[in-house]
């Protein structure tokens, strides 16, 4: 009979993070403060690209993860790094603040601009610039859209999201998500072209 | 152009490299985390924290010192210094004490 051995997946890569989880969990406030220093720039990095809209809200996210995970840590099994886990509770957080953010009324703001209708032609991303600029141009269009528009385009194209995803998530039909969408992209367009 | 394809090709260009986190939010998620740990037990005495390596602040040592009950060793006494106000609240904060965590996230 096989043993269980086979069937447990790998522990964490670093066992000096589960020396970390065990010291936190003794209540080790030194301990907590290396956690804090070992993971916050790259929490607050996955949160402020993907909270761009909402800027003002990217360091209440980043406490807040901060507390989920000090409150789960005893669930921490150590079967992906402390990071991973820790991006996994951002990514919940965030979209918590895409569904609420997505769920509150359209501004008639957010459509009457679609009038001015932008020209046709838009060159392929990397034939006009390069990753580094692209990167930096989208960060910079993208804060400068309306809130929902920015957020539902990070949700659908950063994160990967389905239509059918956000449309359960928000509470809406898949049909009202592709419209957004669709003004969302129209809306960037209108702005990368204006850059 | 502009369709999903192309929004793709965008995102998937990836994050670039990290980004640093202001020191004044590092304080913040600290003394919120630290608030947080005292709040469901207290914390690891001061003379435990030092014996399993933990570096102590100038406070915290005197504290550690004091012929007092774990009770006391177990307070948080960053609740009442000005490295912690300072910390929350400066993004450069002139703090230079050796052991205290404010005076790292501000200086490391």
């Amino acid at each position: 009979m096989p043993g269980l051995a086979g069937e447990i997946p790998p522990p964490a890569e670093d066992s000096g993070e589960q020396e970390l989880v065990a010291a936190i969990l003794r209540n080790d406030r030194k301990a907590a403060a290396r956690f804090v220093a070992a993971h916050i720039d790259a929490i607050y990095t996955y949160a402020r690209q993907r909270l761009l809209p909402r800027a003002d809200l990217v360091e209440d996210t980043v406490q807040e993860v901060f507390l989920a995970a000090l409150g789960g840590l005893r669930h921490f099994q150590g079967q992906s790094s402390l990071r991973t886990w820790l991006i996994g509770i951002a990514r919940h957080k965030i979209e918590d603040v895409y569904r609420r953010r997505l769920r509150a009324p359209e501004s008639l703001d957010d459509t009457a601009q679609l009038d001015r209708d932008p020209p046709d032609a838009a060159p392929m991303v990397d034939e006009q610039l390069d990753t580094t600029r692209a990167r930096e141009k989208a960060r910079s269009v993208i804060a400068r859209l309306p809130e929902r528009y920015g957020l539902i385009l990070l949700w659908r194209y950063w994160e990967q999201r389905s239509t059918r995803d956000i449309a359960q998530a928000v509470g809406v039909t898949e049909k009202s998500v592709e419209r957004m969408l669709a003004r969302a992209r129209a809306r960037f367009k209108q702005l990368w072209l204006e850059e | 152009m502009f369709d999903d394809l192309w929004f793709e090709r965008l995102a998937g260009m990836g994050e670039g490299s990290d980004e640093r986190a202001p020191a004044r939010l590092k304080s913040k998620v600290y003394s919120a985390a630290i608030m947080r740990m005292a709040g469901s037990a207290p914390l690891l005495d001061l003379k435990e924290t030092k014996n399993s390596g933990g570096h102590l602040c100038v406070f915290e040592h005197s504290v550690a010192l004091l012929p007092m009950g774990t009770a006391i060793r177990s307070m948080n006494p960053c609740r009442v210094c000005h490295a912690r106000v300072l910390g929350e609240r400066m993004e450069h904060a002139p703090i230079f004490w050796p052991g205290c965590p404010y005076s790292e996230f501000h200086n490391g």
